[in-house]
């Protein structure tokens, strides 16, 4: 099993990518066989992530944002066929009911990336808020049941029935000088 | 434990604002504190915080996280004080600094000179984590509040609206609101045209026979903030 993730520009840096490592090691109870840093920066935002698809092209397969906690032992998350989080459970309806932070597939999902390739420049340029929107207008997924909750309802509060969290447009949970609940799954700074 | 949190980056201001702002509470208050400061450079502070050039957040709304109990290592009694750098003590300010407060209550300069706003935001006193939803609702959607006064033509220019935002946050949560002896602070700038007109108005409202005179500073005022779009300090106009 392959675990993957996603690091490019000024976003994120190696604490980042170190600090997923941690919480997989500490937490997860996930077994895996490498972890995959995914460095190359060819379009400048989240689409970066498709590469994956290419590179990847066997065995199980499950990728995480960054910005993630995870503070439990994970549920098996790892799915035969091409599946994602639906986030419709825990917030209004956006352009897309889909969330790529935790992603998941067996074998060969090369066609993601070849259908991207066709057009990306256009792609890029019109899904502007994201890839997400892109999964849902073009490719079959499932999705994941209830497994992940934003941050932003369990600030104050570790969300008892789960074990792994998106910290959203929280990012700043990640920087020093924040003493959370959260904080205590996070490397030290 | 009283903190005194401020906020400095690169672009407008110096390293030394933040050392002058430290000396000066040093020698002009006989209050124990701990000074907290985001910035994006060593600076002279007892805490440092990372400032954040890839957040969301900007400029003077990294003021806000303060707000959040879990942010700068705060604990349930402790008393916060946010200040901007941009000020000059003039007098002692213990009065200002042991200034009581209590749970659900901003305490913030009254300020005489306008009546755009009723406070000025140089100054916020608050119990920890009491006025946690100020920074929770701004938390949610940085981006919109950051433009929100300025996109409504209520600031003009951008990103400015931070005082706007925390006296609506005040009101909307029904936090009490108490402003400090207005005599106390005052805008002064590098015009002296309009330092002028400062003195006359703090003269008339306060019954006193100036308020800055060359180097005298009168005895009421314990802050001069050099408050105003592309202002700064200028000691040159004050000592």
């Amino acid at each position: 099993m392959r675990i993957i993730c996603c690091r490019f520009g000024n976003k994120f840096n190696q604490w980042h990518v170190d600090n997923l490592k941690h919480m997989i090691d500490e937490y997860s109870g996930l077994k895996y066989d490498s972890f995959e840093v995914i460095e190359d920066d060819l379009y400048g935002n989240w689409f970066n992530k498709f590469q994956m698809y290419d590179r990847f092209r066997d065995g199980e397969n499950l990728y995480f944002d960054l910005d993630m906690v995870i503070y439990d032992k994970l549920p098996n998350l790892i799915r035969k066929d091409f599946t994602l989080l639906d986030d419709t459970w825990w917030r209004a309806p956006a352009h897309t009911p889909l969330n790529s932070s935790i992603v998941s597939w067996t074998g060969d999902v090369s066609y993601i990336w070849d259908k991207f390739r066709e057009q990306d420049d256009f792609y890029v340029d019109t899904y502007t808020k994201g890839s997400d929107e892109w999964y849902y207008k073009f490719i079959d997924y499932k999705t994941y049941d209830k497994v992940c909750p934003s941050i932003k309802d369990y600030i104050y509060q570790q969300p008892p029935q789960f074990s792994v969290c998106t910290l959203g447009q929280m990012h700043h949970l990640q920087e020093k000088g924040w003493s959370g609940w959260y904080s205590n799954y996070f490397l030290t700074h | 434990m009283l903190k005194i949190c401020t906020v400095y980056f690169d672009g407008f201001y110096t390293p030394d604002y933040v050392a002058r702002f430290y000396d000066s509470l040093k020698k002009y208050s006989t209050v124990d504190f701990q000074s907290v400061c985001i910035s994006d450079t060593d600076v002279k502070a007892d805490v440092v915080l990372p400032y954040n050039h890839n957040s969301k957040i900007v400029k003077h709304w990294h003021k806000l996280k303060f707000f959040s109990p879990q942010f700068a290592y705060q604990n349930p009694d402790d008393e916060i004080i946010i200040m901007d750098i941009d000020q000059v003590i003039v007098n002692n300010i213990d009065d200002l600094l042991n200034h009581p407060v209590e749970e659900n209550e901003l305490v913030t300069y009254g300020q005489w000179w306008s009546d755009a706003l009723k406070f000025n935001g140089g100054f916020y006193k608050f119990k920890s984590g009491s006025l946690r939803k100020i920074w929770d609702d701004f938390a949610l959607n940085p981006e919109f509040w950051q433009l929100n006064y300025y996109n409504k033509g209520i600031v003009h220019k951008k990103y400015y609206g931070e005082q706007n935002y925390v006296g609506n946050k005040v009101k909307e949560h029904n936090y009490k609101l108490t402003l400090t002896p207005h005599e106390w602070v005052t805008k002064y700038t590098d015009d002296y045209a309009e330092n002028l007109k400062l003195n006359k108005m703090y003269m008339d409202k306060f019954d006193t026979d100036y308020m800055i005179l060359d180097n005298e500073v009168n005895e009421k005022l314990k802050v001069v903030h050099f408050t105003g779009v592309g202002r700064k300090i200028n000691e040159n106009y004050l000592l």
